[in-house]
């Protein structure tokens, strides 16, 4: 079973993977255009505990 | 993830700290977790005392190999009364300058270093902070806090010229973060399970007008990056594979010591001698299935994983090591029951209630629980076999659904 399929994968997030894929898709985005200079965003994580995935 | 791609492109990412694992043996996840940040160039990353769990010469060590950029304003030397890392950082993000420092508990443990180490307390140390932070050009200054909720919250009302705050250190999740005063905070609770997204509104100079917040997850809508997930999953069997030597090392030693306790775990094959038709009945659930799982995903060694999967996990009688597969594998008749030695207490004094169910299925593991819709689903009575549908389990042991060990 991949990490994809599984069930839990929907509200427990690897939030290793959520920030990668932010990042660039941020990344993308900065090198077109800041289409809303007047926005700043902060993206956090808290006390992770050492998880990097969901148990099964 | 479609609207910040098209939306935004001033975006700080930070860590709030407690990012230590919970055990010794996972210590490898600590350098896997820097190193993830690193890549994500995360600009500032909190303090708490689980980093110091295994000495400050040993934090330091790596913090200084991997160039993290750890910050705290109130961990302290306690013999010069120096900054044990730098107090904060300062970002630039468009028009903003965004000024970020981090806070712990002046109350915690400190572990191996605590009589080297001084925590200041910390309303003292965030009004220096954003003085000197204001003096350097910050127009945003974010506290990665490691207080808890109230006090955090209590700081933020307390000490004006926190433009966010970000709440750690056995923070609940909650949705929708809140204003206090002119504070945005952020509840975006813990093990990785969310990310929190604070949304600022930029003056023209860069400083905030208003600011929201909303934690979120990643569901199966947005697509994974292959290669990110490859790196987690290659590390994360490698990870299996050095914890199973370590959990059967733990299991001998046990055996050693747990010899004939007066009550003990038995083991579904003794149940269903009697209960057949409550055996049968299990068989259809996901409960019967759960061993295999953690086999799926390679966590079978993971200590933090294996008790929830498991009967008895380190206790007397109950699953050790993997030598007590198949007997002691997946959620059986004593999870929910108790020790089978104490059958004769299961109609007066062992109930299954909420308690018995959330010890595994908790905010953390299972923050949608609700016991009394769930309940219904692996009630004896209950053949559909739904909770099976529901996680789109492939019974991959056939033996499972025969008759193989066990019954609920």
């Amino acid at each position: 079973m991949s990490l994809r399929s599984l069930s839990s994968r929907a509200r427990v997030a690897l939030s290793f993977v959520v920030l990668a894929v932010l990042v660039l898709a941020v990344a993308a985005a900065v090198s077109d255009t800041i289409k809303q200079p007047d926005k700043l965003i902060i993206l956090s994580t808290t006390d992770v505990k050492g998880k990097t995935s969901p148990c099964g | 993830m479609d609207s910040i791609k098209s939306s935004y492109g001033q975006v700080v990412l930070v860590d709030n700290g407690g990012f230590f694992p919970e055990s010794d043996p996972q210590m490898d996840a600590a350098w896997f977790l820097m190193d993830a940040m690193k890549m994500l160039n995360t600009a500032a990353v909190g303090t708490s005392e689980r980093e110091l769990r295994w000495g400050l010469a040993y934090l330091k060590s790596i913090v200084n190999q991997k160039n993290l950029p750890m910050v705290s304003s109130n961990l302290l030397e306690a013999s010069t009364r120096r900054p044990v890392f730098k107090p904060y950082v300062i970002e630039k993000a468009g028009r903003a300058k965004v000024g970020i420092f981090s806070l712990m508990s002046d109350k915690v443990d400190l572990g191996p270093a605590r009589d080297s180490l001084k925590v200041e307390e910390p309303s003292a140390a965030a009004r220096r902070s954003i003085d000197e932070l204001k003096k350097k050009g910050a127009t945003v200054i974010v506290l990665l806090s490691q207080l808890g909720k109230v006090e955090s919250e209590d700081l933020a009302a307390a000490v004006p010229g926190i433009d966010a705050v970000i709440c750690g250190h056995n923070v609940p999740l909650l949705q929708k973060g809140r204003m206090v005063k002119n504070t945005v905070t952020s509840y975006g609770g813990e093990q990785g399970q969310y990310v929190s997204q604070t949304t600022i509104t930029l003056d023209a100079k860069g400083k905030m007008t208003t600011g929201e917040n909303e934690s979120f997850i990643l569901g199966p809508e947005i697509p994974d990056k292959p290669e990110i997930t490859k790196v987690v999953k290659d590390f994360e069997d490698a990870l299996n594979e050095k914890l199973r030597k370590a959990e059967k090392e733990r299991a001998a030693e046990v055996q050693q010591q747990v010899t004939q306790q007066t009550d003990h775990f038995l083991g579904a094959d003794l149940c269903q001698r009697c209960h057949q038709g409550e055996t049968a009945q299990w068989k259809t659930t996901s409960h019967s299935m759960a061993w295999q799982t953690l086999i799926d995903v390679k966590k079978d060694a993971t200590p933090e994983c294996i008790g929830c999967h498991v009967v008895g996990y380190k206790a007397p009688g109950g699953f050790q090591g993997s030598t007590d597969a198949p007997r002691l594998v997946n959620v059986q008749c004593e999870n929910c029951h108790g020790m089978g030695t104490r059958h004769e207490d299961y109609s007066s004094k062992l109930k299954v209630t909420a308690q018995t169910c959330t010890n595994c299925h908790h905010g953390e593991n299972d923050p949608e629980f609700n016991w009394d819709k769930k309940l219904p689903m692996v009630a004896h009575g209950n053949m559909s076999g739904e909770t099976v549908q529901r996680k789109k389990i492939k019974p991959t042991n056939p033996a499972m659904m025969k008759g193989g060990s066990g019954g609920q």
